[in-house]
């Protein structure tokens, strides 16, 4: 495999600048580097990638619990509340008919969060175990991870709608809860981990493998 | 954490800035460090605002939502339904509650809990709020008593809560009349409390009534008030006219009780659960404080239309009893309808000395002896009603009470209406029992004897005639002869002067013999 390796910026110790894209061969010393043109700070990987990855995910799995345990809204209607969690809102509008409705919030609140937070984990998992498996599948979790992250704010965005549109005193009223406060944390911090993740790491070990 | 580049030389001896950064901990931990302290604050709060959990069963969900269905107590939130389970055996339901922080000291044995639904009885509407908001749980907290974590729900609200200020009081009656859970209790046709409960006591047939009056009437019921039922419109027609009671409007429609206290403040205030009879109307309640009565056994012969049960039995006009039961016997052997009336006396009324049995009869015999008897007396002339009158009849046919039968039986004298026709009659009788031809024939005879006599005695009349004539003469010839002036009368004081002469010449001797009795023989003294 060694003949057919491609050569890497890596292997040539050549860093693409972040910002103005000039591509400039990195010293020796590995910090500190800058961009020659615009001053940017120059790295061969997203420093700290995994770490920060790990950090993340963790947070984001920890905010999981409470946004799914919490309600996240409350509908007080004609003097009578009622707070509901992301799961009691899908089963409300699966037995109630609605499944097309319970399988959207299903897959934009429960599903993807959840497959989010699985992906990244297995990423950071396998890249710490120096797996070789599959990079181009792994990649390509990764990229639909990063797609689709965004995605689950419309649960958020939904509930600011309405928690702003539905102020009807007591005929009906509409609060956020803490759980839409802990499901958007969720959601941003799996963005960011996402975005804090260095997808080029997938490809390190098998470069070095090929090597 | 390491990130290294792989491989240690690159490519044309060109040295390799290796991304290598190592040492510090990175500030995105900060970010999972903040997740979990949230996370755990907000853990940690709803842990600490958790209270007990309990299970109250009932015996159908109506109205009731897992996760939605609020206990409530004076309309603050202390708990909330989380599941709603049937129970094994499905005879019920049991919903699972969480109850806030520090509920633990209201959940005793004795606490309540009801679902609170929209009802309309006892002439309140309840509840009305919940149909917007839907059913809550409603709780009557009782703090003094052991703890519990199961309670069994109330399938009615209860009527009174134990927070309220009141007294419960029990009336025991012989049926409930139109008294229901919710009835006003009035005092001088004020609502002062509420009936709580009407049911059968499980040891005798008598209804009892819970009642409950609220501070501060609950004082107003004394040892000795009186309870009565005054529902709807009560209707008479007696011995003393037509008479109608009615309470409030709201007791017509749904019943009342209501009480009074004839001593007012001078009896001693009834202590709580007290006991109390529930008489049928006021006018019971009014009469009925003597409880000793004596049941007697009265037989009339003539007609009682007009006595009803219920009438009064009265001596000389003040009621003193009343008419128990009237009915009719046939006596086989004798062939004889008889009319048993049964009266009650209460001795209270006019005796306050408690009696035996045996002085009782005694006095009793002694009073018929004197001739203390019961007869039917017409109470009220527009409507023939009759009343039990006794009195005192002194020369009333002998008579003695009946003391062996099982209620005894008291002598009964006829109406004087009915006394005067029975005489009429046996008058009747008689003078149709007189031999009135055979009386005509002989007058007939007699009368025509007379006529002869008469006759017979036309011829006498001239001799008599001069008979008189000659009696008239020798009369006037007597008369002539004692006439003043007339010789004889001359006479006749000529000699009476004489003799009187002679009389005093007589005293003058006897006064002389007296005074010288010798002078009878030697003569006058003196006169010599």
């Amino acid at each position: 495999m060694s003949a057919a390796a491609p050569a890497t910026a890596l292997a040539a110790g050549l860093a693409n600048c972040h910002e103005c894209g000039l591509l400039a061969q990195l010293r020796a010393a590995g910090h500190g580097a800058r961009c020659p043109r615009c001053g940017a700070e120059l790295h061969l990987r997203k420093p700290r990638s995994l770490e920060r990855t790990w950090a993340l995910v963790i947070a984001a799995a920890i905010c999981y619990v409470p946004a799914n345990v919490l309600p996240v809204m409350a509908v007080t209607s004609l003097g009578k509340t009622e707070a509901d969690t992301i799961m009691s809102g899908v089963i409300y509008f699966l037995t109630s008919g609605d499944w097309p409705l319970a399988i959207i919030i299903f897959t934009a609140s429960i599903f993807v969060p959840m497959m989010k937070l699985a992906i990244l984990l297995f990423l950071l998992i396998s890249v710490h175990r120096r797996s070789s498996w599959r990079p181009v599948d792994r990649t390509r979790m990764y990229r639909l991870t990063e797609a689709i992250g965004r995605w689950s704010m419309v649960d958020i965005y939904v509930v600011t709608i309405m928690v702003a549109l539905v102020r009807l005193g007591n005929l009906a009223t509409i609060e956020a809860g803490w759980g839409a406060v802990f499901f958007g944390a969720v959601v941003v911090i799996t963005i960011f981990a996402a975005e804090s993740f260095d997808p080029r790491l997938i490809w390190d070990e098998s470069e070095a493998r090929s090597t | 954490m390491t990130e290294q580049g792989p491989g240690g030389a690159g490519r044309g001896g060109v040295a390799e800035a290796v991304v290598e950064q190592r040492g510090r901990i990175s500030i995105v931990w900060l970010i999972p460090l903040v997740a979990v302290l949230v996370a755990g604050f907000v853990a940690w709060r709803a842990f600490s605002e958790r209270g007990p959990a309990i299970r109250i069963s009932f015996k159908s969900a109506e109205g009731l939502d897992a996760g939605k269905t609020l206990i409530k107590y004076k309309d603050v939130q202390v708990g909330l339904v989380e599941t709603v389970t049937l129970m094994p055996d499905l005879s019920g339901v049991v919903a699972e509650a969480r109850m806030v922080k520090d509920s633990d000291r209201w959940l005793t044995e004795k606490t309540t809990f009801w679902i609170v639904k929209p009802r309309i009885a006892g002439g309140q509407v309840s509840g009305l709020g919940t149909l917007l908001s839907g059913s809550y749980i409603g709780m009557d907290p009782v703090l003094d008593a052991k703890k519990a974590r199961e309670f069994v729900g109330l399938e009615v609200p209860p009527i009174v809560t134990t927070s309220e200020p009141g007294r419960y009081f029990v009336l025991r009656s012989d049926r409930a009349g139109a008294v229901s859970v919710g009835s006003p209790v009035l005092f001088r046709q004020i609502q002062v409390g509420q009936v709580v409960s009407s049911e059968l006591d499980p040891k005798d047939d008598f209804v009892t009534t819970r009642i409950f009056v609220h501070a501060p009437y609950d004082d107003r019921v004394r040892v000795d008030s009186r309870f009565w039922n005054a529902s709807g419109i009560q209707a008479s027609l007696g011995a003393n006219g037509v008479k109608i009671d009615t309470g409030s409007l709201v007791s017509i429609l749904i019943g009342g009780i209501s009480f009074d206290s004839p001593h007012g403040e001078e009896a001693a205030v009834a202590a709580a659960d007290a006991q109390f009879p529930l008489y049928e109307n006021m006018q019971a309640a009014e009469e009925r404080h003597y409880t000793n009565t004596v049941t007697w056994q009265l037989y009339f012969d003539q007609s009682v239309r007009g006595l009803a049960v219920g009438a009064p039995v009265e001596f000389r006009g003040i009621p003193i009893g009343e008419v128990t039961d009237v009915r009719i016997e046939f006596d086989r052997l004798s062939h004889r309808f008889r009319i048993p009336v049964r009266i009650e006396i209460e001795p209270g009324r006019f005796t306050s000395e408690e009696v035996t049995p045996e002085q009782r009869k005694q006095s009793v015999d002694a009073l018929v002896a004197a001739g203390l008897r019961a007869q039917l007396k017409t109470g009220n002339l527009l409507t023939g009603q009759l009343i039990v009158a006794l009195d005192i009849f002194p020369d009333a046919k002998p008579a003695q009470v009946v003391w062996t039968t099982p209620i005894p039986e008291f002598p009964t004298i006829p109406t004087p209406l009915e006394e005067v026709t029975a005489n009429l009659t046996r008058i009747v009788d008689r003078l149709g029992k007189l031999p009135i031809e055979q009386i005509g024939e002989d007058l007939k005879g007699s009368l025509a004897a007379l006529k002869v006599t008469l006759q017979k005695s036309q011829d006498v009349g001239p001799a008599l005639k001069d008979t008189l004539e000659k009696a008239n003469n020798a009369l006037a010839s007597a008369n002539a002869l004692i006439a003043p002036g007339s010789p004889t009368t001359a006479e006749l004081q000529r000699a009476l002067l004489s003799l009187s002469d002679a009389a005093r010449s007589l005293g003058l001797a006897a006064d002389q013999i007296q005074a010288q009795p010798n002078s009878l023989i030697f003569g006058k003294k003196g006169s010599n």
